[in-house]
């Protein structure tokens, strides 16, 4: 049957005036908000894999404690992958004046393939590879060994003239305590340096760049020997964390947007089946036939898909490039094209939740019987299309099957959903045992009169506070939790090495520079040879390549209380040579609370037990330690000292006098780069925020809608009590009374959910540390008057107008 | 001879209703000849509507046969059904049932749409002549919340007739309008019915009403008999 332009115009005219509009605006905001969203997420995705590359300096890269086999290298060429190769120890810098402890990174020219590297000559022009006979300082190291570009500088053996400054470098670790300054020579410069002997620790990287399918092929085939790994993008990095933790963000509001947009879909779907059987029915007693009527549903159904997808495709991009604008710095200029991929994804999601929520109820309205024009009867529907709901389970199924926090939204929505609503109806139930006014009786006794109506509306109510709560709080959490690890008085400056007889007086320089400092910290360094009395090496853990500590140096130190900003989780603080061991290092170690542990520190072997384990934030700028001993175990063995402290831009020349007054101190100067995070932060946050705002907007529709909904299902009820004379303000009062009552009781319940589920968040999804928002318990009940207040004014006042 | 046009043999209707079995009409036959207008009365709760009912097929009989133009109507299923009464059956009701997301001119060409006629631009002009005829050019465009209930019923009558239905069914077609606009309509349907030679079945209280039509059919507890 063909359609005719009038079905089409009718069409229109039902969507707008005949309550299908909010479906139509829910389905907009889904295909809206997937487009934009998954738009951004592909964008930042793209870029992250990128920057991962750029720290990794490659695509791939091989790393081994032996030279890197000919054979490999052989392969990779063969399979058309790009190759260059570094080799990088630790030796001895000297000058004419001093000397200093530093990496040599020795590159070939190629080097790096990915990310960037700058190198600055005295003429001030960059430069970005590495040529055979130069050395690039970094650019602590000119004040360490008081040398200028062009002095010769002794590499080992090997005596080599500045040629300038590292800039820019790749693959920089964020780890102040490991950071002994860089040096890059070119590889064919290796051997006068005489540093590769036997016996001596060189480790030795393959960067490998091509074509992720060639790449993955490659690493498939070659078997990992002792001494081993593969590194690639995946590692974590703290960009790469931060950006996951934000895109699971990400993730968790589209879901929770789209959640609440089905919802909203599907109250009003509902409601527009109520309301519209009516026509239905005088259309088949006109002599209708199913077809035509199936043909002026589909009509509406496909205006309303089409121009949802139009509308919300439009919106999507705009919205994508809205929250993108803080972003602009992280992200480079060109962007990567995105293709029709969040399009497609939309109108997935928006077919998904759209049909089954249109369907279901549509085809039910055919069932409305003709009879009905003269008698209204019970209606028998005939079937009802619920395998139709298969269609998002398992589409949930399928993309979000393994994401964990999602699965805990939504088995956590539905759990509270059903507990939470039995709760605040109870708390109704008991509220009417109390004697109130007129207004309040009247409303607390027309709530308990229909429970389930009553139960429905306060479950989706507080149901949809909890989520723009649940959005809002789990942004603040996390932003929080990344503004403390970079507050803005947070040390951004270390001092290492500093011995024993400076530290008083270094304590002190600070003190009079008006520098903000931690307190001193011994650094002993020191091996772990013995656990339980076992030789590490013997140590099953030895044998794992990602356990490390075993194989080298780590840093000790005592103190007389553990540090305040570390967590412990078991044990005590107590006893006589004993150690606090950080929890991760713990379990890969097996180490319980009563293990013995043997050290050695300038072959001197000590034995101390472990009486406690700790949570430590790598992240924060806070000096943390893995091994944490009692005074007694290692005070007397050699140590130096460090102590952070905080410089602003204009501390600089205090800085600097400081380098000058102490020249055997390393200062590791990470203002830079803090602030370089700090504005990644700041970034980020907005576009969070952007996103957050977006979810509440979310959320308020959809308890608008609900309201407004529930309360104009109820004119026929309310012209009747005009009719049988109630006042107007009487009936306004009931009317206020009870939604007043069911938005404050729903606050709450969404508060108390709220802050359930985000606890769970927190803790097993972001892996932080819950907090408690006790404000919720008065922001969201005003939240939702307010709502009410705003959504019901005018349906109220439309209402009570005078009777016709 | 005049042909029949409605044929009811032994009609019952019973529901059920909170587990009892309610028996609305019990045994009910008659004949209504082709172009014949014919009243329906009895006391409230008789079961006048629910006769309406199963004449014009929207509903089926527990028992029996009605026969409409010569086609058994009770043994035919929804869809059949339908399909007969957009051919051959017009409605006014009691309150008036437009389809309110509708103008007064979409509500009278819905019929013929109904029927396939797709050719808007002749089922305007035929629309807007109906309208015309009940009094109310200038008003198409109106919906009908715009509209008064007496104007209202005029544009069902208007949508009743535009399709030129062999058989009208009104069901106190006068019952929510006071006694000046109700004797508009009455005027109106009897003109337009004697017009197209319609076949008339109404329901209604009114005994002046009644007195208009050629036969009376007089309802009691489910049972029917012709008045004198
Ligand atoms: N689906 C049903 N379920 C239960 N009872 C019904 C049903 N349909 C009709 N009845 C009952 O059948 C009886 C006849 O109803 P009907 O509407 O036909 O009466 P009526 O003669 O049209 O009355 P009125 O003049 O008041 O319109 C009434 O008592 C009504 O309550
Ligand atoms: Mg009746």
């Amino acid at each position: 049957m063909k359609t005719n332009k009038m079905i089409i115009s009718w069409s229109w005219r039902e969507i707008w005036s005949g309550q299908l509009w909010p479906v139509m605006v829910a389905l907009t905001l889904i295909i809206a908000c997937v487009v934009a969203l998954s738009t951004l997420a592909l964008r930042v995705e793209k870029v992250m894999t990128n920057q991962g590359r750029d720290l990794l300096a490659a695509d791939l890269v091989f790393r081994s404690t032996n030279p890197v086999p000919e054979e490999l290298v052989d392969k990779a060429q063969a399979a058309g992958l790009s190759t260059s190769s570094q080799s990088r120890f630790q030796t001895m810098a000297f000058s004419d004046q001093n000397l200093q402890l530093v990496t040599v990174k020795s590159v070939e020219t190629s080097y790096p393939l990915r990310g960037s590297l700058t190198l600055r000559d005295a003429q001030q022009s960059a430069q970005k590879q590495v040529k055979p006979g130069e050395l690039w300082l970094s650019p602590r190291l000119f004040s360490i060994l008081e040398s200028k570009v062009g002095d010769t500088i002794a590499i080992g053996d090997a005596e080599l003239a500045i040629s300038g400054t590292i800039e820019e470098e790749p693959e920089l670790a964020y780890n102040p305590f490991n950071s002994i300054p860089n040096v890059f020579i070119h590889s064919t410069d290796l051997d006068k340096t005489g540093a590769i002997q036997i016996g001596s620790r060189v480790r030795y990287r393959l960067f490998i760049n091509g074509e992720p399918t060639a790449l993955a092929a490659f690493q498939d085939r070659y078997e990992l020997q002792p001494g081993e790994s593969w590194g690639d993008q995946n590692r974590e990095s703290r960009a790469v964390r931060l950006m996951d933790k934000a895109k699971q963000y990400l993730s968790l509001t589209i879901l929770m947007v789209i959640l609440m947009a089905a919802v909203t879909l599907i109250l009003t779907c509902l409601h527009y089946v109520r309301n519209r059987s009516e026509t239905v029915s005088m259309l088949k007693s006109m002599g209708s036939s199913r077809a035509w009527l199936r043909t002026w549903l589909t009509t509406q159904v496909l205006i309303m898909f089409i121009s949802a997808f139009v509308i919300g495709s439009s919106l999507g991009l705009l919205l994508e490039y809205l929250l993108r604008v803080p972003l602009a710095d992280i992200l480079p200029q060109q962007l990567p094209s995105i293709g029709v991929q969040p399009f497609l994804f939309a109108l997935g999601v928006a077919l998904c939740i759209g049909l089954p929520a249109l369907l279901i109820p549509l085809t039910r309205l055919l069932d409305a019987p003709a009879i009905n024009v003269i008698q209204k009867q019970a209606v028998t529907y005939s079937k009802t299309s619920w395998w139709l709901l298969l269609l998002p389970f398992t589409a949930l199924v399928v993309f979000y099957g393994g994401n964990k926090l999602v699965w805990m939204v939504l088995i956590g929505l539905l759990v509270l959903f059903v507990v939470l609503a039995g709760l605040s109806y109870g708390f109704l139930q008991l509220l009417g045992k109390i004697k109130w006014g007129a207004a309040l009786s009247l409303a607390l006794s027309r709530i308990s009169r229909a429970p389930k109506n009553s139960m429905m509306q306060l479950a989706a109510l507080s149901g949809s506070l909890m989520l723009v709560a649940l959005i809002w709080l789990v942004k603040s959490d996390l932003l929080g939790d990344w503004q403390q690890t970079l507050a803005p008085d947070a040390p951004n400056v270390f001092s290492i090495n500093i011995s024993p007889e400076q530290q008083q007086g270094y304590l002190q320089a600070l003190d009079q520079a008006g520098l903000p400092h931690s307190d001193a910290f011994a650094i002993i360094r020191g091996r772990i040879t013995k656990i339980r009395g076992q030789d590490s090496a013997e140590l099953p853990a030895y044998q794992d390549p990602e356990v490390r500590i075993l194989k080298r140096e780590v840093n000790f130190t005592w103190m007389e209380q553990l540090p305040d900003y570390n967590e412990v989780i078991a044990g005590d603080w107590t006893g006589k040579k004993t150690v606090s061991v950080e929890q991760e290092v713990a379990q890969e170690l097996g180490l319980q609370i009563g293990d013995t542990m043997t050290f050695e520190v300038n072959s001197q072997p000590f034995t101390a037990t472990v009486n406690s384990l700790r949570a430590v934030e790598w992240q924060s700028l806070k000096p943390n330690f893995v091994f944490i001993f009692s005074k007694d175990a290692v005070a007397d063995l050699p140590s130096t000292w460090m102590v952070s402290f905080r410089a602003e831009e204009d501390q600089t020349p205090l800085v600097n006098e400081l380098a000058r007054a102490y020249p055997t101190v390393t200062l590791l100067d990470l203002r830079t780069m803090a602030t370089k995070v700090q504005s990644l932060l700041r970034q980020i946050s907005w576009s969070l925020t952007g996103l957050a705002a977006l979810g509440v907007v979310a959320g308020i529709l959809l308890i608008f809608t609900l309201l407004r909904l529930s309360l104009s299902e109820r004119k026929r009820e309310i012209t009747l009590y005009r009719t049988l004379g109630a006042s107007k303000k009487r009936i306004s009062h009931t009317l206020w009374a009870e939604y007043g009552l069911l938005a404050l009781s729903g606050g709450f319940v969404a508060a108390i959910a709220a802050e359930i589920i985000l606890s769970a968040l927190m803790i097993w999804g972001f892996e932080l540390s819950p907090q408690w928002h006790p404000s919720m318990f008065v922001v969201l009940p005003v939240l939702a008057i307010i709502v009410v207040f705003i959504s019901l004014r005018s349906v109220i006042k439309g209402l009570l107008k005078p009777l016709r | 001879m005049s042909q029949s046009i409605i044929n009811v043999e032994n009609i019952t209707k019973s529901v059920i209703s909170n587990d009892n079995e309610l028996s609305i009409l019990k045994g009910i036959s008659f004949n209504i000849n082709a172009g014949e207008s014919v009243a329906i009365m009895g006391t409230s709760g008789a079961g006048k509507s629910t006769l309406m009912s199963l004449l014009a097929g929207l509903d089926q009989p527990s028992s029996g046969t009605i026969s409409l133009l010569g086609s058994t109507i009770s043994e035919m299923d929804d869809e059949q059904r339908a399909k007969m009464r957009s051919e051959s059956i017009g409605f006014v009701f009691q309150n008036f049932l437009l389809i309110p997301s509708l103008t007064a001119l979409q509500n009278v060409t819905l019929p013929m749409l109904l029927r396939g006629n797709e050719d808007q631009a002749a089922n305007e002009l035929k629309a807007k002549k109906l309208l015309a005829e009940v009094g109310l050019s200038g008003r198409e465009t109106h919906l009908p919340t715009q509209l008064s209930g007496g104007e209202q019923q005029r544009v069902a009558l208007a949508r009743a007739f535009v399709t030129q239905p062999k058989i009208l069914f009104a069901d106190e077609p006068t019952g929510n309008l006071d006694q000046k606009t109700a004797k508009t309509i009455v005027e109106l349907l009897f003109a337009m019915n004697k017009e197209q030679g319609t076949t008339l079945v109404l329901v209604t209280h009114d005994p002046e009403l009644a007195k208009r039509c050629q036969r009376t059919l007089i309802m009691n507890a489910g049972q029917c008999q012709e008045s004198a």
